[in-house]
């Protein structure tokens, strides 16, 4: 597309020339791990489509505990294309966080935290947590026996944490149980209190990229790497992995089309073998890993103080990793991340099977 | 084995009638096994158009969005090894004195 008028136009106005520079300015490292670099791309990517497709079914989605079940079901069989983009979304936010595991343990495994990156990964984790939230509380819209089942337990679970569990439980369900309150108050969350904090943090994350490069491997930081322009060679690979990110969504959103269950029932007894979203599962293993009461004590309560613990200390990694951050190799590190990685699969798979 | 024998050496000496109430009851067990299962499936909603024809066109349509993919990957490959091949050879930015074809 060559439009000169246009260009001139803004050419008047604003330093085209001095953001061209910049883009090209810009290097990446090219060696045998940069197929990392690309899972922070790929997220990037799915969260546009996810704000893109949710603002769509914003438009019709009823946050009322009498409508909402049945304004999902309108959108599925009533209107044109409805059934694809529900199933779009769905597959995008599965996608969405999939990517966002693998690029944390990338960025765990290849060391990219180290000093100076400690805030990037600081925002990156934040995020990790915030997409995680966007699925549950977007899990609760659909109203149907299974979500309103899976935010009951992952609320009440919440609500196990020593002195702060009942404010955190109280402020989630915005009521003593689950009910049209809490659809209320999850729908707040989802379509405008996180997407704001999201947008934030992504543009946070995006300028402490930019501010201090793409990170290098440990041992590969001693050797002579080749770099390329993000603009164009990098950003035209990142065109390509999208094409085949969107080719896969696209093909699931239209193979595997998520179901939709009967409409929830607070005073219904509660359906047994309901398993929550798969990147809870680990969770929810681990919760049934303890007995019921330990020399005295509530057993849910040592359990989620325990992965309370774990998560806490995952987030801190950057900081206790003194030898990264000298440059030295720190194997403690990796295996400390070989095991959290093992762990979440193994348990994700336990789940998925039981 | 023995079992089936016993069953085939009782049912000799039925006549016509008994057979076919046999079967009829038989046929009736059977529906209603068919007729439930049904119900389960009319309970469920359909996330997914119905028709065949419906169906048809949506996985036609996957193919061709796979092959429109798979062209513009094709086209953004050739067009990055052009810019590397003029990258490697020094001249990146375009001659602006050379002719254009209009």
């Amino acid at each position: 597309m060559n439009c000169p008028r246009l260009k001139d136009w803004l050419d008047e106005r604003y330093d085209l020339e001095a953001i061209k520079r910049l883009a090209k300015s810009k290097l990446i490292p090219e060696h045998r791990y940069d197929l990392w670099y690309y899972t922070g791309g790929i997220t990037l990517f799915l969260f546009i489509i996810q704000f893109v497709s949710g603002m769509l079914m914003a438009l019709y989605y009823v946050p009322h505990i009498d409508f909402a079940h049945k304004s999902i079901i309108e959108i599925v069989t009533k209107l044109n294309m409805g059934w694809f983009f529900r199933s779009f979304h769905h597959w995008g936010a599965q996608l969405a966080i999939a990517f966002l595991f693998i690029h944390l343990f990338g960025t765990l495994l290849l060391k990219s935290y180290r000093k100076p990156r400690e805030f990037i990964w600081v925002t990156g984790f934040v995020l990790l947590g915030i997409s995680i939230f966007f699925g549950l509380s977007g899990y609760l819209l659909l109203w149907d026996e299974r979500s309103f089942a899976g935010t009951r337990v992952a609320t009440g679970g919440a609500g196990a944490l020593p002195f702060i569990g009942w404010f955190i439980k109280a402020f989630l369900r915005g009521s003593i149980d689950v009910t049209g309150d809490t659809l209320l108050r999850f729908y707040a969350f989802h379509v405008a209190i996180l997407p704001i904090i999201t947008l934030s943090l992504i543009g946070l994350h995006l300028i402490l990229v930019m501010y201090h490069g793409s990170s290098v491997p440990l041992s590969l930081e001693k050797e002579q790497l080749r770099a390329a322009p993000f603009f164009p060679n990098v950003f035209y690979k990142d065109l390509m992995i999208w094409l085949v990110v969107l080719g896969v969504l696209v093909t699931l959103t239209v193979l595997m089309p998520p179901e939709i269950g009967v409409k929830a029932d607070p005073l219904a007894p509660q359906s047994e073998n309901i398993k929550p979203e798969w990147y809870f599962l680990f969770l929810l293993q681990t919760l049934k890993l303890f007995p019921g009461e330990i020399m005295g004590l509530n057993g849910e309560t040592i359990a989620i103080l325990l992965v309370t613990c774990a998560i806490l200390f995952f987030f801190l990694i950057p900081f206790f990793d003194r030898r990264s951050s000298r440059g030295e190799a720190s194997p403690l590190f990796t295996w400390i991340g070989v095991i959290y990685l093992l762990y979440f699969l193994t348990m994700t798979v336990v789940g998925f099977l039981s | 084995m023995r079992a089936i024998g016993i069953i085939k050496h009782r049912l000799k000496g039925w006549s016509l009638s008994r057979h076919l109430q046999l079967v009829a009851l038989v046929s009736l067990l059977l529906m209603d096994a068919v007729t439930s299962w049904a119900a389960d499936k009319i309970n469920k909603i359909e996330v997914f158009p119905s028709t065949p024809y419906d169906g048809y066109i949506i996985y036609e349509s996957l193919a061709v969005f796979w092959l429109f993919i798979i062209g513009l990957i094709v086209i953004i490959r050739m067009k990055l090894r052009e810019i590397q091949r003029t990258q490697e050879l020094g001249i990146e930015e375009q001659d602006p004195d050379a002719p254009l074809l209009r």
